[in-house]
């Protein structure tokens, strides 16, 4: 379980993110929606060890992640698929996936078969994999992404704007494929501007906000809340 | 010039003879070429490896190839070790070096402005070249070797010096390659410096890929100069020579590509190794850096686009 309580980040004089308390329970996907320069990413990076954080607490399944090294914040179960997928550009789509499970490199049948689940998932990877990772399509590219963050075996996964620059039909796919790793147990947090498709999926969100969380409830809840319908869907 | 090529020409020149046919005058520059292009490639990959993943330019980089010379030296006339595990020694010293280098030098500078790790660069090649004047002098020195005989191969002549520079740069390159693109490790190099945000995600400590990276680039170095200071001369001011040619490969492949590197390694000294040799020594460098400025002019980027 993934609990941050009372979160601010700090550059300068501005907070970015200001008191933010959020969870997420065993087996549960939360949504986080929020617009652009909400702050949706700035905690996604604490979340990842790659910003500190000036104030607050973070503990996932009992452990302090607030001065944690990034990697060993993925050793202990928690990976990022970030907004702008981040991949390796350069390198193949299978050294994509590889390296998405560095952390445990030392246990190569366990890397095998995450490789193996990943291509399964994912089956329009399997004649890409000698591919340049930027080389492929905005879908494919996404599912790279996802494939890289499932390869470090998280038992919290994190999806910044998944949808972004995506067709709808590859975001259905994109989204389906998330409701099925959520099936296996993983926990997901996922950053949406599209609140629509996120809370198709959801059991949870929150509502962020110049740094702050201005409304949290269950997905039926915030479909059904004007400001989230006016905001987010548009209707 | 001191640095390698006038000693292997000359010598190689000397041996062949103007009234050797003119196909055998060819192949023996070609092979001079080789050479020199073994040494350069060894040390403008080094240099590549490290802008390539950090984007520093390591003005230090010929001095630490200066180090590695002394340090065989040293293993050999102090320690009275064989020629190969001298070499082996540099190297280890040099990996070492360099990533102290690395973690006292420039880690620190890491997250400034680009110039504040350039000027640390200027500082840091000083310094070296300072440390090693007190302790071996100014003096121009020779590394013995065991490999100083004459040989001649298809009619051409050659020391056997000359082919294990070229064998042995060609294994530590076909190593390097390998061990970037076949092993995870070397992957986590490539990825460092195709996405750092990407990286940290995935758990890859920059860290300590900046590390690998300044041992593997200053062990290189140090692999080079063994290889060559049997066949030029050792002196403090070394590091400058070579780091100019090493910079004007990099220049000339693209700035940070390792196949880049290789080629524009074998081009420099091929430029150099035939313009020494069908028009005068004294041109050799004009023509060299001539053809730089002239591949530069049409291809702005270099020859090969960054691969790293």
């Amino acid at each position: 379980m993934l609990e941050v309580r009372g979160l601010t980040v700090r550059y300068g004089s501005a907070d970015v993110l200001s008191n933010v308390d959020l969870t997420i329970g065993t087996g549960e996907v939360v949504t986080l929606l929020g617009s652009n320069g909400a702050g949706k990413t700035t905690l996604f990076c604490v979340l990842s060890g790659l910003v500190r954080p000036s104030a607050g607490t973070v503990t996932f399944m009992g452990e302090d992640l607030a001065r944690m090294r990034a990697g060993r914040i993925v050793e202990h179960g928690i990976a990022q698929c970030p907004e702008g997928r981040k991949l390796f550009p350069q390198l193949s789509v299978e050294k994509n996936l590889m390296l998405g499970g560095y952390v445990h490199r030392r246990d190569r049948r366990a890397m095998k078969q995450s490789f193996e689940s990943i291509i399964a998932l994912f089956p329009a990877l399997e004649a890409k994999l000698g591919a340049p990772a930027g080389s492929l399509s905005g879908g494919q590219q996404q599912m790279v992404a996802i494939g890289r963050a499932l390869m470090a075996r998280p038992k919290l996964l994190l999806l910044d704007e998944p949808s972004l620059g995506l067709a709808p039909l590859v975001l259905q796919q994109t989204l389906a494929a998330v409701a099925a790793i959520n099936s296996t147990g993983t926990m997901v947090l996922l950053a949406e501007q599209n609140a629509y498709a996120a809370l198709a999926i959801a059991h949870r969100g929150y509502v962020i906000s110049d740094g702050r969380i201005v409304l949290e409830g269950t997905a039926a809840h915030l479909r059904q809340n004007d400001d989230v319908r006016r905001a987010f869907i548009g209707a | 010039m001191i640095f390698a090529t006038g000693l292997i020409c000359d010598s190689a020149r000397g041996a062949c003879g103007k009234g050797r046919p003119r196909v055998h005058f060819f192949f023996q520059e070609l092979l001079n070429g080789l050479v020199l292009g073994s040494i350069y490639a060894l040390v403008a990959l080094g240099l590549a490896l490290v802008y390539g993943t950090m984007g520093i330019p390591n003005f230090a980089h010929g001095h630490l190839y200066m180090f590695g010379a002394y340090a065989a030296f040293a293993a050999i006339t102090v320690l009275h070790a064989p020629y190969w595990p001298a070499m082996i020694l540099a190297v280890v010293c040099l990996a070492v070096l360099g990533a102290v280098v690395e973690r006292v030098v420039f880690r620190p500078l890491r997250k400034a402005p680009e110039v504040n790790a350039i000027i640390a660069a200027i500082g840091l090649l000083f310094f070296l070249e300072a440390v090693a004047r007190l302790i071996w002098g100014s003096d121009f020195r020779v590394l013995p070797t065991p490999y100083d005989k004459v040989v001649n191969l298809f009619g051409f002549i050659a020391t056997q010096q000359q082919l294990i520079v070229i064998a042995a740069a060609f294994v530590l390159m076909g190593a390097l390659f390998y061990f970037l693109k076949r092993t995870l490790l070397g992957s986590t190099i490539e990825a460092v410096a195709q996405s750092p945000a990407g990286a940290s995600l995935v758990g890859i400590d920059a860290d300590r890929v900046a590390t690998l990276v300044f041992a593997i680039s200053s062990g290189l170095a140090a692999a080079a100069a063994t290889l060559i200071a049997s066949i030029s001369l050792i002196f403090p001011e070394m590091g400058f020579v070579v780091l100019l040619k090493a910079f004007a490969v990099i220049v000339l492949g693209g700035m940070g590509s390792i196949p880049g590197a290789i080629a524009g390694a074998f081009i420099l000294a091929f430029a150099e190794s035939f313009s020494a040799a069908y028009i005068s020594t004294s041109y050799q460098d004009v023509v060299a850096f001539g053809l730089l400025v002239i591949i530069l002019a049409i291809k702005p980027t270099g020859l090969f686009t960054r691969a790293t």
